[in-house]
């Protein structure tokens, strides 16, 4: 026990271990802020960084990285409705709007403190729990992934705005670019049309950058004229009863957070979405109307995407499997350090686990500080000339996606597709279905064919199996009920009930 | 009469300073090293631990960038298309060398200069310890009876697994229902739950798990039992015939463009050499699950054929459906 404690502390009572920490989440947040270098990109830097050095400073600095480059995606998203990383494209819809009316600052600071909750109900989660959830995520089967890349594609009536049927064209356009590329199965070109470049599909931060990045800045130029916004930068720390308010939706989103973070297959992305969907069913009084600067919408996306830190953790140190792609490159780093990142780790040296619960706790203590920091600066963001706005805006996204793959084709792609967004928005389509359609295609796509080929390419066992588990059954009752809460069908029954 | 001799000689001298200068400085700046898969998997593994070393001895910096993508396919490309200078290096792993055969690419490592042929990887069937088989003669005797009810994980069309199935099949035949994943992780993920029966898989990717208790190995694809895994037996005891084979694992190499002057390649030989037969990489491929090759030169070209010839000839043989094109036609020979 008192080992368990020793290692915990570790990272707080070590001034080498406590300064790399912080240096990490600032690090993280400048990162994660600009659109294209991600985490994943970072701590892949950093293990031939710290190849010589002590497997707990390497350590150390990774966490404070992905602590704070999570977070740090929502500045961007906030200030220039550019969101820096997938994980923050929900907290754009209403962050947006919020710095639009001259509340960047309190978006920020709302943003930080939501993110400190999420991160600490992570990390709860993960010493807590850790073993148990990890047993549950391997129960998770093809099919259960399947039912979960349907329940996203429900989420389109959430984020579609006024037009559903434009938000249903959207998704289908969106998949569609996901599946550009290789095969999975038979490593057969898909809608390549013969271009080498193309085999490794269309990266989604490609087209994200160009969606919301380039769009964006050709869309401003229509309020050329308009005047930028002044900002309040005097309300920056949200008031206490504020906080009280939000807390029990914030603990529900954190704890989608965690559960989607901990399954091997979805990431922070996804929960951020789901968290958003869960925030607008359930909030019948929100600040102000969802996608117009609801509060409730930044704090939903805010609190689960950091919550998945910690889920991802869990099958990290309880199975030595990775929860995300950066857990992946970290699992790469223990082993480049000489650890045996597998089921044995926690018996072998449960040190690390302690550690890593320690320190992600520190993380959040940092990111607390630092997101609080350079928020006055930040905001005056906004209130920049567009004349200089814009073209700093279109060198960021050609920097950006330049970094993901060093791969000039993609920054051709990713301005296509600024260009394809610019005439989507003009035509009044929202571009949140879009990335829905680019993150959940490949996974339908993947996951159909596992469920398929799993029960020998019989439809009728497929059909049987998704009612036959508990978990799956569970999973098509969501389903069904939320499908039925959306026809005519449930005014019907409401209304009988009512009769009697 | 003398001067002009003198001048000629002079210039002669003066240029064989210059070139000396230059072979003598090679690296003067960064140089730039693609890895053909992604970031935390075993090609980026090996390459970010053994690429240190080589810092060290070289006395420069390499610049690694995962470029992934079609299974190696764009990182491949990218590094033929840069000047033949040595100063861009690719790190890649055996898929290149099936490329025409499946109709991705029209190259191979054929097309480049082997640097180093880094290592191998040890290959073990992995099941769930509640299977109810011990050891693949009894998968194969229960596939044998019950066709195509047994689920065997797989990375795709040319991965690790399909190659496998595809020498089974050459010798024997194993029908199975083919579940296809993105890679190793989520693949050893699904075994974990129970939603697969088997898959093969890199001891790298499994050995923790085997150790762990959580999977259990039914065979591996050597013809000896190996020290690492006692217990476990070699598929030979199953199917004798996968012998002719044997040994095959896939492999880890450093790469240069083909027109690469001739002392700067050496130069990057010699580096690489030095750099794998070092203690602290070798104590890292073992932890890691494979097996030191250490080739370059004719030993490396020779390799690669070997590899080339007994894995597209299995395949054909087994008739995967993804070969495109019949190894004979390409000029690859029978094993």
């Amino acid at each position: 026990m008192s080992d368990t404690f020793s290692f915990l502390l570790m990272a707080w009572l070590d001034p080498g271990l406590l300064s790399l920490t912080a240096l990490g989440v600032l690090a993280g947040i400048y990162i994660g802020a600009i659109p294209g270098l991600s985490v994943t990109m970072a701590v892949s830097i950093l293990i031939s960084f710290t190849f010589s050095w002590d497997i707990n400073n390497a350590l150390a600095l990774m966490v404070g990285i992905y602590v704070g480059g999570v977070y740090g995606g929502s500045r961007t998203a906030i200030l220039l409705n550019i969101p820096g990383a997938p994980s923050a494209v929900v907290t754009a819809f209403d962050g947006y709007p919020l710095a639009q009316r001259g509340e960047a600052g309190r978006a920020i600071g709302l943003s930080t403190v939501m993110s400190v909750i999420g991160g600490f109900i992570g990390v709860a989660v993960l010493a807590g729990t850790a073993p148990y959830l990890s047993d549950l995520a391997l129960q998770f089967a093809p099919r259960d992934y399947f039912l979960i890349a349907i329940m996203g594609l429900l989420l389109v009536s959430t984020l579609s705005g006024k037009s559903l049927a434009r938000g249903i064209f959207s998704v289908a356009l969106g998949s569609t670019i996901g599946l550009v590329g290789m095969d999975m199965v038979t490593a057969q070109p898909r809608l390549t049309m013969g271009s080498m470049e193309l085999l490794g599909g269309i990266h989604y931060v490609v087209v994200m950058i160009g969606l919301f990045g380039v769009a964006e800045a050709f869309y401003q130029l229509h309020n050329m004229a308009k005047v930028p916004v002044k900002q309040n930068v005097d309300k920056i720390i949200p008031p206490l009863n504020m906080v009280l308010k939000f807390l029990p939706l914030s603990i529900r989103t954190s704890i989608i957070g965690v559960v989607v973070g901990a399954l091997p297959g979805t990431g922070g992305d996804i929960a951020s979405l789901f968290a958003y969907d869960h925030a607008k069913r359930t909030v019948k009084n929100p600040s102000s109307p969802f996608g117009e600067g609801a509060y409730e919408g930044l704090v939903a996306p805010e609190t689960a995407n950091n919550a998945a830190v910690g889920g991802a953790y869990v099958p990290m140190l309880t199975l030595g499997m990775p929860g995300d792609a950066v857990t992946a490159v970290i699992i790469g780093a223990l082993v480049i350090h000489g650890l045996n990142p597998g089921p044995m780790l926690m018996i072998e040296t449960p040190h690390i686990f302690w550690f890593t619960v320690g320190n992600l706790a520190l993380a959040n203590i940092f990111l607390l500080i630092f997101g609080m920091t350079g928020i006055k600066v930040f905001s005056k963001v906004v209130e920049i000339p567009k004349a200089i706005l814009i073209p700093l805006i279109l060198v960021l996204c050609v920097v950006g996606t330049y970094s993901i793959n060093s791969n000039m084709m993609e920054v051709y792609w990713m301005l296509g597709f600024g260009i394809l967004g610019y005439w989507l928005k003009v035509y009044g389509f929202q571009m949140g279905p879009i990335i829905l359609g680019v993150i959940l295609g490949p996974l339908l796509d993947e996951t159909y064919r596992q469920a398929m080929s799993s029960v020998g390419d019989s439809s009728s066992d497929f059909l049987l199996a998704l009612v036959a588990n508990p978990l799956s059954l569970a999973l098509t009752t969501v389903i069904t009920l939320v499908l039925l809460g959306n026809t005519p069908l449930k005014g019907w029954i409401m209304a009988r009930f009512a009769r009697n | 009469m003398f001067k002009p001799l003198l001048t000629s000689l002079a210039v002669a001298v003066g240029s064989l300073a210059v070139a000396g200068s230059a072979l003598a400085d090679y690296p003067e700046r960064n140089i730039q090293g693609t890895i053909q898969w992604g970031a935390g998997g075993a090609t980026d593994n090996v390459a970010r631990s053994l690429t240190p070393h080589v810092e060290e001895i070289l006395d420069t910096t390499i610049v690694l960038t995962n470029r992934p993508g079609g299974t190696g396919v764009i990182g491949m490309n990218h590094v033929m298309r840069q000047r033949a200078d040595g100063y861009n290096l690719l790190y890649g792993a055996e898929n290149p060398q099936l490329y025409p055969l499946m109709g991705l690419a029209d190259f191979t490592y054929d097309d480049m200069h082997a640097v180093n042929i880094i290592g191998q990887g040890l290959v073990v069937i992995a099941a769930h310890p509640n299977s109810p088989f011990d050891t693949f003669a009894e998968l194969m005797e229960y596939a044998r009876e019950n066709p195509g009810e047994l689920r065997m994980g797989g990375t795709g069309a040319g991965g690790l697994p399909s190659t496998v199935h595809a020498m089974i099949n050459a010798v024997d035949e194993l029908d199975v229902r083919d579940v296809t994943f993105g890679g190793d992780g989520p693949g050893v993920t699904a075994l974990l739950g129970e939603h697969i029966d088997f898959m093969p898989l890199s001891l790298s990717a499994v050995a923790e798990q085997i150790r762990g208790g959580r999977l259990k190995g039914l065979a591996v694809l050597t013809s000896e039992e190996l020290e690492s895994l006692p217990g476990v037996p070699p598929i030979t005891q199953a199917l004798p015939d996968i012998e002719a084979f044997l040994p095959w694992g896939p492999f880890w190499g450093v790469f240069v463009h083909q027109d690469t002057p001739d002392d700067i390649k050496s130069t990057l030989e010699d580096a690489y050499e030095q750099a794998v037969a070092g203690d602290e990489f070798q104590e890292f491929l073992t932890n890691f699950g494979g097996a030191t090759l250490n080739l370059s030169g004719d030993e490396a070209q020779a390799y690669l054929d070997n590899w080339q010839s007994v894995t597209a000839w299995s395949m054909h043989e087994a008739e995967a459906e993804t070969v495109k094109v019949s190894p004979e036609e390409l000029g690859i020979p029978r094993p």
